[in-house]
């Protein structure tokens, strides 16, 4: 078995530690002698995205965000919108994850069309949303860190990827956090969020080798230094 | 007569903090500010002032600004110990002037905050500033690197008519100019001394949006950068390292150009990345008035600041103690780690409000060249995320055998103590700052108020 990952904008997505999601994918399926290939596509380049199996999209600075727009309008967007609704796996972290739904308004009434490929709209807010938190999913709690000005709220066509422990999430209001829609996994949280959350990584592995195989396993790793890290945050917050 | 009971105040107060054998100047400062809010302004008017502010390297390059002002005569204060906050500096303004408000000393050399330094700029109106650098640092405090920018476009616009010194490496940095060229003098590295990081916090151009061409690389996004679409490129520094002689455990010699001179100067603190800082302090002395090549001759005689490649010998542990808070330093700092590969490792993450709550950035700092090609040490995680930062070792490639948690100051003292040889340790600021003392008490050197 392989998967082959393609990690979306590096060159201006790349705020602090997501790239990490890249590695933790990386080694959870060396580890298991599942071949696994790495292919970076930053603004202005082009592949066709369905020779890839799973997609990371990172958050980034505002200061490159115009850029960005003018790449995904040249084409690539409609094409990452494709992918998620034939059912190839992603992960989107905050900026990523924002995003990937309809649009963004800014705090000053200004309004940018994303590319709708999850139902979902987000505003942005003059108090930042900064914290460790925590959410429970289908893999279990979640722990990160958020660090976002945009509040999201979800339309009928995507299911909240969990429900919030401690923290904002979402919004901030409703409970929830993150999206989900066919293979796509949407979130908020830094940390970055797979390391210490083993689960949820193999959850979107298994997600995205089960599109392509049919059916896959994953044998259980040696998760101690994982589990460790992710208690340790969760004892933080007050939780267990 | 606020001034004066501001000043008796923030006396007393510090001097009450010390005889319970604590150095904070924050609470001392807090108070001189609130009975008199433009304290910082008054006490600073009859300074002559130098001010250093940027990510990285702020107080290497005060040290040896200190160096060089002290060997070339003038008898200057300094915020010393990095309370580099409005009210540290209002206290270390405050213990240099007498309870009229007179100056016992009067040239400052001032350490400040980025994001503070848009109002202590405008306030203390310094002769010169030196800017460092900018990397993406603490995104949950500073924000975006563009913030931390334009926090100190805005205090070097309130500075008034102060020289500009500007890494001109740094497409960042170099951005901030001021239009009248007879303000501004630049300083850089005319040599590639490494690669590009693996995540630039500029790569592209901050006039026009296109990337940048490199003709090489020194660290990270510094280099010769050149902008293929408007033009926008690094300027020929004033103040040049033009070549590096050796590079060793003790310090380094380079070639030092300065204003067209060339000069061969040996810096007493180890680690490429301090020849920015040499190259930044005497670009900020010469713009003062030093000469150059007393300048020079200074940087043979730094000490290391306070956890910043400080030494200290344990038994038969031989310490140095590198203070790390982003991926560009910590990057830095791995590099000399790597160049000793017998060392132990021993790493703090704290998650404070000074070290940022926000941990992710370990994963932006390259631990993989720890690891490359089976290298194996001995390793220490400590800190309140020891077990984020284990967890980084161990994708990083590390051999979670070779891997120890240890908590507790006084525990991790000891653990240091037991090793033999060559110790590094990096810690965050909060983590620095008890396992210094510690470390300080038990070899009996001085705390830093004393």
């Amino acid at each position: 078995m392989e998967l082959r990952i393609c990690h979306l904008y590096p060159d201006v997505l790349n705020l602090y530690g997501d790239r990490g999601n890249v590695l933790c994918m990386k080694k959870r399926l060396e580890w298991r002698g599942i071949g696994c290939s790495v292919t970076e596509l930053p603004i202005g380049e082009k592949a066709p995205l369905g020779r890839f199996d799973l997609f990371f999209i990172g958050g980034g600075q505002d200061f490159e965000q115009g850029l960005l727009l003018d790449d995904l309008r040249a084409g690539k967007g409609g094409e990452i919108k494709a992918a998620a609704n034939d059912g190839l796996a992603f992960l989107c972290v905050c900026g990523g994850y924002q995003l990937m739904g309809h649009s963004y308004e800014t705090y000053t009434g200004e309004r940018f069309a994303f590319l709708g490929a999850l139902d979902l709209v987000t505003a942005g807010a003059k108090e930042r949303l900064i914290g460790n938190f925590a959410f429970e999913t289908e893999f279990g709690a979640v722990v990160g860190f958020e660090n976002h000005s945009g509040r999201t709220r979800l339309g009928p066509g995507v299911q909240p990827l969990g429900r919030v422990l401690r923290g904002s999430g979402n919004n901030g209001e409703d409970g929830t956090e993150g999206a989900r829609y066919l293979n796509v996994f949407g979130t908020y949280s830094h940390g970055p969020v797979l390391p210490k959350n083993p689960a949820l990584c193999d959850g979107i592995l298994l997600a995205a080798l089960r599109r392509k195989y049919g059916s896959a396993e994953l044998e259980p790793l040696d998760d101690a230094a994982e589990n460790a890290a992710h208690e340790s945050v969760l004892r933080s917050l007050g939780i267990n | 007569m606020r001034l004066f009971l501001a000043i008796l105040l923030c006396k007393l107060a510090r001097a009450a903090l010390r005889l319970l054998g604590r150095g904070g100047t924050a609470l001392p400062g807090s108070l001189a500010l609130k009975l008199c809010p433009d304290i910082v302004a008054r006490l600073s008017r009859p300074l002559k002032t130098i001010m250093v502010t940027g990510t990285n390297g702020k107080t290497t390059t005060c040290r040896m600004i200190e160096r060089m002002l002290g060997d070339a005569g003038f008898d200057c204060m300094a915020n010393r110990s990095g309370p580099n906050l409005e009210r540290g500096i209002a206290a270390d303004l405050c213990a240099n002037a007498g309870l009229t408000g007179r100056p016992r000393k009067r040239v400052a050399v001032i350490e400040c905050d980025e994001a503070a330094f848009k109002r202590v700029c405008g306030e203390m109106k310094p002769a010169a500033v030196v800017v460092t650098n900018i990397f993406r640092d603490q995104l949950d405090r500073y924000g975006e690197v563009t913030h931390t920018l334009e926090s100190i476009r805005i205090g070097l616009e309130r500075a008034g008519g102060a020289l500009v010194c500007l890494n001109a490496d740094d497409s960042l940095v170099a951005s901030l100019a001021p239009d009248a060229a007879d303000r501004v003098r630049f300083f850089g590295i005319d040599v590639p001394l490494g690669e590009a990081s693996a995540v630039s916090d500029a790569p592209r151009c901050i006039i026009c949006g296109a990337e940048y061409e490199y003709k090489y690389h020194t660290f990270a996004h510094l280099g010769g950068f050149c902008c293929p679409k408007c033009g926008y490129s690094r300027t020929e520094p004033e103040v040049a390292v033009v070549g590096v002689d050796s590079l060793g455990p003790e310090g380094s010699v380079a070639e030092i150009r300065v204003d067209g001179e060339i000069y061969t100067a040996p810096v007493s603190l180890p680690g490429a990345y301090n020849l920015y800082n040499a190259a930044a302090a005497v670009a900020g002395v010469t713009a003062l008035g030093v000469g150059a090549e007393s300048a020079i001759k200074s940087l043979a005689h730094i000490e290391s600041g306070f956890g910043r490649m400080e030494r200290f010998e344990l038994g038969e542990a031989k310490v140095t103690m590198v203070l790390v808070k982003n991926p560009a330093g910590c990057d830095r700092a791995l590099e000399y780690l790597a160049g000793v590969p017998e060392a132990a490792a021993v790493f703090c993450l704290n998650d404070g409000t000074a070290d940022g709550t926000d941990v992710s950035w370990i994963w932006d700092a390259g631990f993989e060249r720890l690891f490359s090609g089976g290298q194996r040490r001995e390793i220490i995680v400590s800190g309140t995320r020891a077990d984020d930062m284990r967890l980084r070792l161990k994708y990083a490639g590390a051999d979670d055998g070779d891997v120890r948690t240890v908590r507790g100051t006084a525990e991790l003292a000891d653990a240091i103590a037991a090793l033999r040889g060559q110790v590094c340790v990096m810690p965050t600021y909060t983590a620095m700052l008890p396992l210094r003392a510690e470390l300080a008490s038990r070899v009996g050197r001085k705390e830093f108020w004393k």
